[in-house]
């Protein structure tokens, strides 16, 4: 279902999701479900534990022993199910699965094989898919525990061509080849910025909540300056430190997957690299992505893609990324002002918002010296 | 802005739905229960101190004079009234309300910014962009420093904010 479509449902105050909690006996489900799948005699499920990372999605990491015959095989797994209530409600699982059904495993882009899905309600309640689960840590977009940078300079100069990378691979898959069109080609021009800013505006103003007038303002502006691309891509909408999976440090960081693909569609590649430059994932540092200064990486990928990064067109996509990441948090704080959840993680943004509104001043460059 | 009794209810419900369940000691669920009903009595007497909406509502109200000052500098008599009269009908009622209703005026008069006389445009943009910018810049004094490491991580770190 195209997102604008999905926006357009009602909001159901009591929770979409009305399906009885079956949390209990989730390790059980998932067996049962796997051997139905795999054609396997049986499946046995241990390690079973629900993810802190991610505010969007439930994620739950598990290891499948599976049983044929005399032979029996290990895998890891992450299942992801829709929540309860969420950051980027009213969700559908089916389009980010079709797309990493189609792109898992592949050499460069780095996304996860993903080979099930179900939107029956009677397996875990609500839908979800299941995914092979990669090597590696997620390294947040925060300072550490000691108040360092997330990287070391080697590993930050190791990862960063390999993160560039993923990047240029992602945006160099030939959607329409893939299969991938269903996302919805929004077309030449600016419809791509277009498109693009009516889904968020939209999230926003189904939140109800009061607008604060930076928030108005800049809606406005990015109204009056959408930029123009002829170029479109797939676009991952999440790309940035957060969703990235690393193994080893220094010159042995190897970037093993990237993650969370929920807001994936076709759309300006630019946008993606903004937000992956974004003041918000720079883990306290200067550097895009707390790697490389955005200058450079944006000069990398252009190099890598044979794309121009336009600095106009970037703007334009750095205050539109402040703009969505509040309409994220207004979401979040509309859940839990409903009593749709019960995951005060949802609360937290009701005083990250101000944060984001100094940041929103920042990057339309009121606050010069704010920003690196 | 979330009501502080809502957050308040919001924090108990997540003790007794998310937290307590998988909580194995019993003194550690006493220490919660008693987290609870320390919560419970708080959240009627709580509220938002008066002093924050006093300011939003002062510099909204700058900000709104200064854009019927400069309409009235490029002539434009009638638009600074209009404008004026808003600021003035904000002024009854309690710091919220004043500052809901100032807020509500500085988004109307950011809309009616093209409709102004040139002259008139970018003194009167400058008057709401400090507002803006002095909006942002209040509201994030108050703010402690986050604990998203912790609360993603589900782990304290050496130097936990919230200890400090």
């Amino acid at each position: 279902m195209p997102l604008l479509e999905a926006l357009r449902r009602p909001c159901d105050p009591a929770g979409v999701n009305t399906a009885a909690p079956v949390d209990h006996d989730l390790a059980a489900r998932l067996e049962r479900f796997l051997a139905r799948e795999l054609g396997a005699d049986t499946v046995r499920v241990s390690g079973l534990d629900r993810s802190t990372e991610g505010f969007s999605q439930e994620s739950f990491t598990f290891t499948s022993e599976i049983r044929r015959g005399e032979e029996s095989e290990r895998r890891e797994w992450v299942a992801k199910r829709e929540p309860e209530a969420g950051l980027l409600e009213p969700y559908d699982l089916e389009p980010e699965f079709r797309v990493l059904h189609a792109l898992g495993g592949e050499p460069g882009i780095l996304a996860p094989r993903t080979p099930f899905f179900s939107a029956d309600p009677a397996l875990l309640g609500r839908s979800f898919y299941l995914m092979e689960r990669l090597e590696g840590r997620v390294p947040l977009p925060a300072p550490g525990a000691d108040g360092g940078p997330p990287f070391d300079d080697a590993t930050r100069e190791a990862l960063a061509p390999q993160v560039t990378g993923a990047l240029v691979a992602l945006h160099a898959v030939d959607w329409r080849a893939r299969g991938l069109d269903f996302l919805g080609d929004p077309g030449p021009g600016r419809a791509a910025a277009e498109c693009e800013l009516a889904v968020w505006k939209t999230r926003i103003e189904h939140t109800g909540l009061r607008l604060q007038p930076i928030l108005w303002d800049s809606l406005r502006w990015l109204e009056e300056n959408l930029p123009e691309t002829d170029e479109i891509t797939l676009v991952h909408g999440d790309f940035r430190l957060g969703n990235f999976l690393v193994t080893g440090s220094g010159a042995e960081a190897r970037l093993t997957g990237v993650l969370d693909w929920e807001l994936v569609r076709l759309g300006d590649p630019l946008e993606d690299l903004a937000w992956c430059s974004c003041a918000l994932w720079r883990g306290g540092t200067l550097f895009a992505g707390a790697m490389v200064s955005p200058e450079a990486f944006a000069a990398l990928y252009a190099e890598r893609a044979g794309r121009d990064a336009d600095p106009e067109r970037l703007h334009y996509y750095d205050v539109f990324s402040v703009v969505k990441m509040i309409a994220i948090m207004l979401t979040g704080t509309r859940a839990f002002l409903d009593g749709r959840t019960s995951d005060l993680r949802m609360a937290i943004f009701d005083h990250q918002l101000p944060f984001l509104y100094a940041l929103l001043a920042a990057t339309r460059g009121w606050l010069p010296g704010a920003l690196p | 802005m979330i009501p502080p009794e809502k957050l308040i209810d919001g924090a108990m419900r997540t003790l007794r739905e998310r937290v307590l369940p998988d909580v194995g000691s019993s003194f550690a669920r006493g220490q919660a229960y008693a987290v609870i009903d320390v919560l419970n009595n708080l959240r009627d007497r709580v509220e938002i101190k008066r002093a924050f909406a006093e300011a939003d509502a002062l510099a909204a109200s700058q900000a709104l004079d200064g854009v019927a000052a400069a309409l009235r500098e490029a002539g434009d008599a009638s638009a600074a009234a209009t404008l004026e009269a808003a600021v003035a009908e904000a002024a009854s009622g309690s710091p919220e309300a004043r500052a809901e209703a100032l807020r509500r005026s500085v988004i109307d008069a950011l809309a009616a910014l093209p409709d102004h006389p040139e002259a008139a445009r970018e003194p009167a943009r400058n008057a709401l962009r400090g507002y803006l910018v002095s909006q942002a810049i209040r509201d994030v004094a108050p703010l402690k420093p986050s604990m998203l490491s912790e609360i993603s991580r589900g782990e304290a770190s050496e130097t936990s904010p919230g200890e400090a």
